[in-house]
């Protein structure tokens, strides 16, 4: 199909769709002014029965856990594909593909270094914080490992990537990675072997409004947080690995460690 | 139609926003000439599940679901941000897979014009 | 420990498994992931077993975190176990033992990333069949898109890579107009639960709303189960794909796709009479242009794989017509068609693999005659296009006759012609390869017809019996199996038909499910005739340059434009399958307008 036929077509089509989507629009609840059954329950009730503040992370991981944990399996499986398309590439020789033009690695001012140690810390930091108080205010483990893995790249803008690959083995984030995601596996576990429910809480829930509210939820949330942390610490790992300098051959593999 | 005509027009808006940036999103890609191009399209995409999940979970003079520093009371629905959450993680799992495939295909072609790149094409 | 704490574990233990093996890769001795991951297959096939045998006496419902509904309202996520989705589920994790059998030591160099995808991909798949809230099963449907999507590129070869690119484009909106009906059932029902969604449409069947969510709903797992005008991203993908990887992606993840729509129309949808009459008149339109569509398509392939992902569409067509003529005998015969037609694609795509590793190939006019040192395959290859054009023999057939013979009830004869030129198509082109192949029939192909794909030869250090093994065990779980199949599939139609919303929403009593008298799956003629006829055309295209003069030039002057025509539409560009989709929804938005 020629771009000017295609575009026809799509916009012919538009054409056909649109007044079923005004008739649909037209028939939508309220904005803003209906019934929301299944939220006001658990509005109403969450905070008495798991002693959780922020309502989002109760249902993340307790009303609705097991959506989580297929969540953080599907973190798994995009970046171990994304590691294996990656990766595969570099040490295949079937085709030989070239390295993509190399971005020179340019000396960094030492304004650029300062500011990346000092952000680094408090961009981890407040990471964590992130991560901890996930059952009291807005935050936990996903929004804390994202953050905590962008602290950690303000190593590569800082020390270049030499520093980089010396503070962010694979190795170590492969495991934190597939570590946090069994650790929520096995709090369902834990849950069956007392002869309860998959992922039912167990534990005591403390005190409302407390830091360390919510029972089994806070290992859960760790988990989510190593898992989401070591995912995309290896996903950056891997897309940076490509912006390397080409070496010139013989010692293309000098420098990884 | 007529119902369309008569209803107050802030109740649709959000409605037609979902349905605007689905068709906006799907034009990019139907009319795209660079892959990490489409990328971003399909992130247009995914933006109008956003707004449309969010503004069903929408009320009026409500607060947020988080009973911090006030007791329960009339708050939006927790439930569509839990579903968000999940929506948003999937977006960036695909992203990066599809980054990962763009990049490879690069390598290998030389060129990101969906044209060109054409699978079993001889 | 109970059945309701068991029903979890057909995906919890692949899930825990695979992030361990991640976690510990490093250290796990060279063999340990592939035999992990066999066992584990295996053993969630035997899980998902028993609990199918046992739910014939109710349903086994489980909700995580002990959730169970107040009131009425449901506020966690359920498993519901029924003889429809658990047999499926087992069904699937013993393919995904085959297959793990079938690839033992394919992927030496990142050997645990391979099992890592695979086992997540299996957990998707089963996490898809079993659960009952909506959220959640666009979780699993993701979860096994994004390792499907993965699987695709592994192969690492330019065309496996723009194929993988169109895979994820296409699906990938899919998925987001999944997530759109989401938000309008939520909307309108305030439930994510199948049977608190259910309550919400019967209140009010009429609700364009609650049309739109099906029709957005529908066209996500329509695109995923590959049918017209959505299907073109299947060739692509399930061609360049490595072939243990295309073995569950046609033998499986297509199906269960039609599965999911099925089950949604009647765990959800069934009181609304617009949804109704969308699924009868529309949803059977688009299997019937499939069936028709996928066979004429793979008879022009050379290349064996892209002929069998267009078989794919064909036979993923007829069962898309067995659920959308909404009747009993057609339901179960979807059912039981979706597992016979899974053993034996399976079982193809891994003949197909070992052309590849053995031979070095899969364009079927290059390979003419080489396959005869390899001749047992060619026995199996053979053994699989029989079964694919019908041979009255086995699961396969007894799913077909109960298809056909809903449709001839139905008075739907557009249907039977398609079910018809699908079932032909498709086996004489598997039947054409056979003979050409390993019997070298057919004409010795001059230089210009070399074949324009790049070397896609696969990792050949694998003996041959090791990977016939799998093989033959698929093709003869297909053939003895027809009566329980059968029986188990109308037991299956029965739970998926008649699904115990009250009781799962804890108003009322679980009960036993009980279908009407269960008869023999009929005999008809049709199985016979369509056979022989699959042999016929088969010998037509090997023998096409003896035939009298003037009727090839006939048919080259009259048919051949516009198969040229037909194979142009397959573009390989991506907006070009987006429009096609666009031009989909269309159709949904007109048919849901007049019906």
């Amino acid at each position: 199909m020629s771009p000017r036929l295609r575009r026809l077509l799509f916009l012919a089509c538009c054409a056909l769709v649109l007044p079923a989507v005004l008739h649909v629009a037209a028939h939508m609840p309220r904005f803003g002014d209906h019934s929301m059954p299944y939220g006001d329950l658990i509005n109403a009730v969450a905070l008495a029965e798991r002693h959780t503040t922020n309502m989002v992370s109760a249902i993340n991981f307790d009303y609705r856990g097991f959506d989580t944990l297929g969540e953080e399996m599907m973190l798994l499986c995009a970046v171990g594909g994304a590691t294996v398309l990656l990766r595969g590439s570099r040490g295949e020789t079937e085709s030989e593909p070239q390295r993509v033009p190399g971005r020179p690695i340019i000396a960094r001012a030492d304004s650029t270094v300062l500011a990346s140690r000092l952000f680094g810390a408090v961009v981890i930091l407040f990471g964590l914080y992130v991560v901890l108080h996930a059952m009291t205010t807005p935050g936990g483990g996903f929004q804390g490992g994202a953050i905590i893995a962008s602290g950690l790249l303000c190593v590569f803008l800082g020390e270049g990537y030499p520093g980089w690959r010396r503070v962010a083995p694979s190795e170590l984030f492969d495991a934190l990675e597939g570590g946090g995601a069994a650790l929520y596996a096995l709090c369902g576990f834990a849950s069956l072997v007392m002869g309860l429910p998959f992922l039912q809480n167990m534990l005591p829930f403390g005190q409302k409004g407390d830091l360390f509210s919510g029972g089994l939820m806070q290992f859960e949330n760790a988990g989510v947080g190593a898992a989401v942390t070591g995912g995309f610490v290896i996903l950056l790992i891997e897309f940076l690995e490509e912006t390397r300098e080409p070496v010139p051959d013989g010692d293309e593999e000098g420098d990884d460690p | 139609m007529s119902a369309v005509l008569h209803a107050p027009p802030v109740t649709l808006l959000p409605w037609l926003v979902a349905a605007w940036l689905f068709g906006i999103g799907l034009y990019g890609i139907v009319t795209s000439r660079h892959y990490v191009h489409l990328i971003g399209c399909l992130g247009v995409v995914q933006a109008s599940t956003y707004v449309l999940l969010l503004a069903v979970g929408y009320r009026w003079n409500a607060t947020a679901p988080i009973f911090y520093s006030h007791p329960p009371g009339r708050a939006v629905d927790p439930v569509v941000q839990a579903l968000v959450l999940t929506d948003i993680v999937i977006g960036v799992t695909v992203t990066a897979l599809l980054l990962a495939l763009v990049l490879q295909l690069h390598k290998r072609k030389g060129t990101l014009d969906p044209e060109r790149v054409r699978p079993m094409q001889p | 420990m109970t059945l309701q704490q068991m029903a979890v574990l057909p995906v919890a233990i692949p899930l825990l498994s695979a992030a361990l093996i991640l976690a510990t890769a490093p250290i796990l001795p060279r063999r340990m992931p592939d035999v992990l991951a066999i066992l584990i297959a295996l053993c969630c096939a035997g899980l998902c077993g028993f609990l199918a045998d046992r739910s014939a006496a109710g349903p086994i419902v489980t909700w995580f975190g002990g959730w169970t509904p107040r009131g009425g309202q449901p506020i966690g996520i359920a498993f519901v176990v029924t003889p429809a989705g658990g047999w499926i589920a087992a069904f699937i994790a013993a393919l995904f033992a085959a297959t793990l059998v079938f690839s033992w030591g394919f992927f030496e160099k990142t050997s645990a990333h391979f099992h890592l995808l695979m086992l997540l991909f299996m957990a998707g798949q089963i996490g898809f069949c079993l659960t009952h809230d909506l959220f959640n099963l666009f979780v699993w449907f993701e979860l096994m898109s994004v390792a499907a999507f993965a699987l695709t590129g592994y192969a690492l070869r330019s065309s496996a890579l723009s194929g993988a690119l169109n895979f994820t484009v296409v699906n990938t909106i899919g998925a987001y107009l999944i997530l759109a009906g989401i938000g309008l059932a939520y909307s309108r029902t305030g439930a994510l639960d199948f049977a608190g969604i259910a309550r919400g449409v019967s209140a009010s069947p009429g609700d364009p709303v609650v049309v739109a969510s099906f029709c957005l709903l529908s066209t996500g797992l329509l695109i995923k189960g590959a049918q017209v005008p959505f299907q073109f991203w299947l060739p692509d993908a399930h061609s360049v794909a490595h072939s243990p990887v295309s073995v569950i992606f046609s033998g499986a993840m297509v199906a269960i796709a039609l599965f999911g729509i099925a089950e949604l129309y009647w765990a959800v949808f069934a009181s609304a009479p617009v949804v109704h009459a969308l699924m009868h008149g529309l949803l059977l339109g688009m299997g019937t242009a499939s069936a028709a569509l996928g066979g004429v398509m793979a008879l022009l392939q050379r290349h064996v794989k892209r002929l069998l992902a267009f078989s794919t569409i064909s036979h993923a067509g007829i069962m898309l017509i067995g659920f959308a003529l909404l009747d009993r005998q057609g339901v179960s015969g979807a059912l039981v068609y979706l597992v016979g037609h899974g053993l034996v694609k399976g079982s193809l795509f891994m003949g197909a693999g070992i052309l590849l590793a053995r031979l070095g190939g899969a364009d079927e006019i290059g390979l003419r005659g080489a396959g005869r040192q390899i001749w047992p395959a060619g026995v199996a290859i053979g053994a699989g296009g029989l079964l694919l054009a019908g041979l009255p023999l086995g699961v396969m057939d007894a799913g077909l006759e109960r298809i056909w013979d809903a449709a001839r009830l139905a008075g739907c004869w557009p249907a039977e012609i398609a079910i018809c030129a699908g079932l032909v198509c498709t086996g004489a082109a598997v039947l054409r390869v056979t003979g050409r192949v390993f019997a070298g029939l057919g004409p010795v192909p001059g230089e210009e017809e070399r074949s324009p794909t790049e070397d896609e030869r696969e990792d050949a250090d694998r003996p041959l019996w090791l990977m016939l093994l799998p093989v033959a065990a698929l093709l003869v779980l297909a053939v003895p199996l027809r009566h329980d199949a059968d029986r188990i599939g109308w037991l299956a139609a029965q739970a998926l038909m008649a699904p115990q919303t009250n009781a799962i929403l804890g108003m009322g009593r679980l009960h036993a499910i009980v279908p009407p008298p269960w008869r023999v799956a009929p005999h008809s003629v049709l199985p016979w005739i369509a056979t022989a006829a699959a042999i016929l055309v088969a010998a037509l295209q090997l023998f096409w340059h003896r035939l009298p003069c003037p009727l090839a030039h006939g048919f080259d002057r009259f048919a051949a434009p516009a198969l040229r025509g037909l194979s142009a539409l397959q573009s390989g560009r991506v907006a070009d399958y987006v429009a096609w989709l666009t031009a989909g929804l269309a159709l949904f938005g007109v048919a849901a307008s007049f019906g």
